[in-house]
């Protein structure tokens, strides 16, 4: 096993609205549920230097009301219909998803195009939004032990400002916006030729087809938003910082590596080499740090993907008194041998076994179906590349996994993020 | 700008418009029924409950014991969660790393955890891999080691994650929460100390793991693409000779009888917001009161279109989130408000939290809150039962809770029956605003002026836990 699995293939089905709005359908009857997934091209990729944050506060802007839905009926709606529904921004993309019980599709497309063609973009709103969001970066970012570590290595691995800053942005940039830029932003980033529509589940195609097209086929078409440039120099943008954390219990680190864009050769193989080293009780930086020398309390790692340079992390909180650099020092080894003699079968099979295992189990839900069938058609404008990616990764061979991991981990270019205890150093 | 020469045009216009203008109606509804597994006892007193479904090659199993952190000794709190995730660190084939190896190989999981009521292990894998992971999981469950060597880490780690949680506001407020609602039984436990740790030793694993893990006191829950004869016949080979044993103790100390308002604060310096927790006891699981308490709970503060989030979050703008939550275990239960506050906003949450209590308590829920309520709790019951993992959670706590044999066919009907008198019923009995505890977890010299009028008692804690009797 495996180097072949091969499962049904999904029924995919693409249309395009004259709108430009990209449709995807994905019908699977095994149980009466339906998933709408809306992904948006706009992303903190796409912020001005002045607006960061404008990508986020926008996913809140969304649930604020539209010319027939009254400010958060999407919610009620949702939830009285018996569904389930969220959004999210990343750097790449802001999504809005919902699944419903089967028979509530048309609710699904009612709500997510009356958003699309009439958001309540007024100050009332954007004040009440300004305030959840700071609310948001209070909770998940200010308030929690090493909550900003994430955002500072991005700092510290992109050169590119388009890549460089935080999706949460800054306060001071949602402060500064008015109701005008908003205006803007939604005119040129919420458009239906900006957008891909993905439905999931227990529908028939043709009513379904008929749905969409009532729904969003009178939504104008805009100019396509300006080109975006996020190419990066190979070098990181940083080597070394030091962050004093006054939340932060115990000292910790943070190494960062950029790497190639997704769905390269280079970021296939750097994604499994990543599986080696620190996923799982026989990950290898499991097995010498937190078991073998037991100097770290928790390890961490994982390979942020993008459309452009990407990244790899791997983190660790070590036990108190433990020498950090030594750690480090350990961390390099390994992937120093990776480098050298790459990855034994075991490695191999077991790699791919979970890679077989993960994707047969991401395509149980109707959400996780809409919702990788999406980033497909958004990125790579080929929603079926769902039948071939587990093809694609299980062709990854040992040998490439070991190339990739000597260019681009087994290096001095990448960024390394300190965590001090700030009461610490007040002591 | 309308005229009667446009007229046509309008109409035109206002019909297509007004299709658009309120929200479409449903399609002809679908049918969802959930076939009822099947089920057997072996010789060895084990249960097994199969639930085939061939839909995608994968298999979800769980073999769970009515054993939980509430049997810990009195004098060795965390044993029970030691000796469960002690299971896969060592067996007699295998050592930590030759296990942890071959699941991974097979790109399978297995592990294993205490909650308050059960141990629960649990794997998964391609179905490909069925017959491996049943062996792998009757060695864990039948055959651990303890060896010193993983146990001593456990022992390193634990202490130092517990010193990590004292970093984390919702733990803090849990631990003080836990301990006014539930006083001297079990469930008051949040969490052992680093001196249970470190007295923990092999011998009271094993022996713990003795009485515990007995066939009597199991089941075992197979999802997925599997077949129930070949399934009960293997189980049969794989848990030959395993004895039975007594069941644990259910009879434990009753919850502290509360007269007033308490109000704990967590001083935790430099903290950017409060998080605040506000308690009283609830239900157990087999309450009967639960299908009303689960669709009162939904109309109060169970999801982002409730009562409380709707005035906290949506109205107020004061957090990101504020919910209500009933826990319901198995032998008793808490009812609890929650929400993380901007620290001078602190007060006025509070004073909001108590009108939405009150309210649900003295004016009836109306007809469209209740229907809204229950068209929610019905409709997302089967998007929880599209994954193998949820449904095999539905089957899991149905087994382990005692609950009917169709309760899963009969839940939507349950929730359904429930009547807007037994919502304020339930309001009135199980959320009780003059008895709650109130625990903030923030920075006490900034919001202890807004917030000591809203109960009875005042009492300051450390992060460490230790209370500064000074204030």
């Amino acid at each position: 096993m495996p180097h072949s699995f091969s499962l049904p293939p999904l029924e995919i089905i693409e249309h395009t609205l004259p709108n430009g709005l990209r449709v995807v359908l994905n019908p699977d009857s095994a149980i009466p549920v339906v998933s709408v997934a809306v992904y948006y091209n706009v992303g903190s990729r796409n912020e001005r230097e002045d607006r960061t944050g404008f990508a986020h506060l926008f996913e809140h802007m969304m649930f604020q009301g539209s010319a027939n839905v009254p400010k958060a009926g999407h919610f009620q709606y949702i939830m009285k219909a018996g569904g389930t529904m969220n959004g999210t921004t990343s750097s790449e993309r802001t999504n809005y998803y919902e699944t419903l019980p089967a028979d509530q599709l048309p609710l699904a497309l009612w709500l997510e195009s009356d958003r699309m063609r009439s958001l309540a973009v007024t100050q009332e709103n954007l004040d009440n939004q300004r305030d959840a969001v700071k609310e948001e970066k209070r909770l998940r970012y200010d308030n929690q032990p090493y909550g900003q570590i994430f955002d500072l290595i991005n700092e510290m691995i992109y050169k590119n400002f388009a890549n460089s800053h935080s999706t949460i942005g800054s306060m001071d940039h949602l402060d500064a916006a008015s109701v005008e830029d908003c205006q803007e932003f939604f005119r040129i980033y919420y458009a239906p030729n900006n957008a891909v529509v993905v439905l999931s589940g227990s529908f028939d195609v043709d009513e379904a087809l008929k749905l969409v097209e009532t729904y969003f086929g009178d939504i104008p078409s805009q100019p396509l938003p300006p080109e975006l440039d996020v190419t990066e120099p190979e070098e990181v943008a940083a080597t070394y910082r030091e962050w004093q954390d006054p939340l932060a219990p115990f000292p910790a680190f943070l190494i960062g590596w950029k790497i190639p864009k997704r769905r390269t050769p280079e970021f296939n193989a750097l994604y499994l080499a990543g599986k080696i080293l620190y996923d799982g009780d026989s990950s290898r930086l499991y097995q010498k740090l937190v078991k073998g020398d037991e100097s770290v309390i928790q390890l961490f790692g994982f390979t942020d993907e993008r459309r452009g340079p990407s990244s790899i992390f791997i983190g660790a909180i070590p036990k108190p008194d433990e020498d950090l650099s030594k750690i480090r020092e350990a961390i390099m080894n390994e992937i120093k041998d990776l480098a050298t003699h790459g990855p034994t079968a075991a490695e191999m099979e077991k790699i791919e076994n979970q890679f077989v295992n993960a994707t047969v189990r991401t395509r149980q839900s109707s959400m996780s179906r809409a919702q990788w069938i999406a980033e497909y058609a958004l990125y790579d404008g080929d929603p079926k590349l769902i039948h071939t990616e587990l093809e694609t990764m299980l062709s990854v061979t040992a040998e490439d996994i070991r190339l990739a991991v000597a260019h681009y981990l087994n290096t001095e270019n990448r960024s390394l993020l300190d965590i001090v205890p700030a009461s610490q150093t007040q002591i | 700008m309308i005229d009667s020469n446009n007229m046509q045009g309008f109409n035109v216009l206002s019909s297509q418009f007004s299709a658009l203008s309120s929200p479409p109606n449903p399609l002809a509804p679908v049918g969802f029924e959930i076939p009822q597994p099947f089920q057997t006892t072996l010789d060895n007193g084990l249960h097994v409950v199969v639930f085939e479904d061939e839909r995608l090659p994968l298999v979800s199993f769980r073999l769970a014991f009515f054993t939980g952190d509430i049997h810990d000794p009195s004098d060795s709190h965390g044993l029970t969660s030691a000796m469960a995730t002690q299971l896969t660190e060592g067996t007699e084939n295998y050592t930590s790393l030759q296990l942890a190896e071959k699941v991974e190989r097979l790109g399978a999981n297995i592990s294993a955890h205490a909650s308050y009521d059960f141990v629960t292990v649990s794997a998964s894998s391609l179905s490909l891999y069925a017959n491996e992971m049943l062996d792998l999981m009757a060695e864990v469950a039948l055959r651990p080691t303890f060896p010193e060597e993983e146990l001593d880490l456990y022992r390193r780690n634990t202490v130092e994650h517990l010193k990590f949680q004292r970093s984390q506001p919702p733990f803090l407020a849990a631990e003080q929460a836990a301990r006014h609602i539930y006083g001297t039984h079990p469930y008051a436990r949040v969490s052992p100390t680093a001196a249970d740790i470190e007295k923990l030793t092999r011998e009271n694993l094993a022996r713990h793991h003795r009485r515990a893990v007995v066939p009597n006191n199991a089941i075992l829950i197979a999802v997925g693409d599997v077949k129930k004869e070949e399934l009960v016949s293997k189980l049969n080979d794989e848990f030959q000779g395993w004895e039975q044993g007594s069941l644990p103790p259910s009879d434990f100390d009753a919850l502290p009888v509360r007269t007033g308002r308490t109000l704990t604060i967590v001083d935790r310096k430099g903290s950017a917001q409060s998080n605040i927790v506000i308690a009283n006891s609830g239900i157990k699981r087999l309450d009967p009161d639960y299908f009303a308490v689960l669709v009162m709970n939904q109309v109060l503060g169970a999801g982002a279109s409730s009562r409380v989030f709707m005035n906290i979050r949506e109205d107020k703008g004061y957090t990101y989130g504020a919910y209500t939550r009933v826990d319901a275990k198995r032998l008793a239960g808490d009812f609890e408000a929650t929400a993380e506050v901007r620290n001078e906003v602190t007060g006025a949450s509070l004073k909001e939290f108590f009108y939405e209590l009150n309210r649900i308590r003295v004016e009836r829920v109306s007809d469209e809150e209740i229907a809204d309520a229950k068209s929610f709790l019905t409709g997302v019951f089967p998007i929880r039962a599209e994954t193998q993992e949820g449904l095999t959670n539905l089957l899991v706590n149905q087994q382990l809770y005692g609950l009917p044999d169709d309760y899963l066919q009969q839940y939507r009907a349950n929730v359904d029956a429930v009547t807007a008198e037994q919502i304020q019923e339930a309001a009135r009995k199980h959320i009780r605003p003059d008895e709650v505890a109130i625990v903030i977890v923030g920075d006490a010299d900034e919001i202890i002026e807004q917030v000591k009028e809203y109960a009875d008692t005042v009492e300051v804690f450390d992060t460490d836990g230790r209370q500064n009797p000074e204030r």
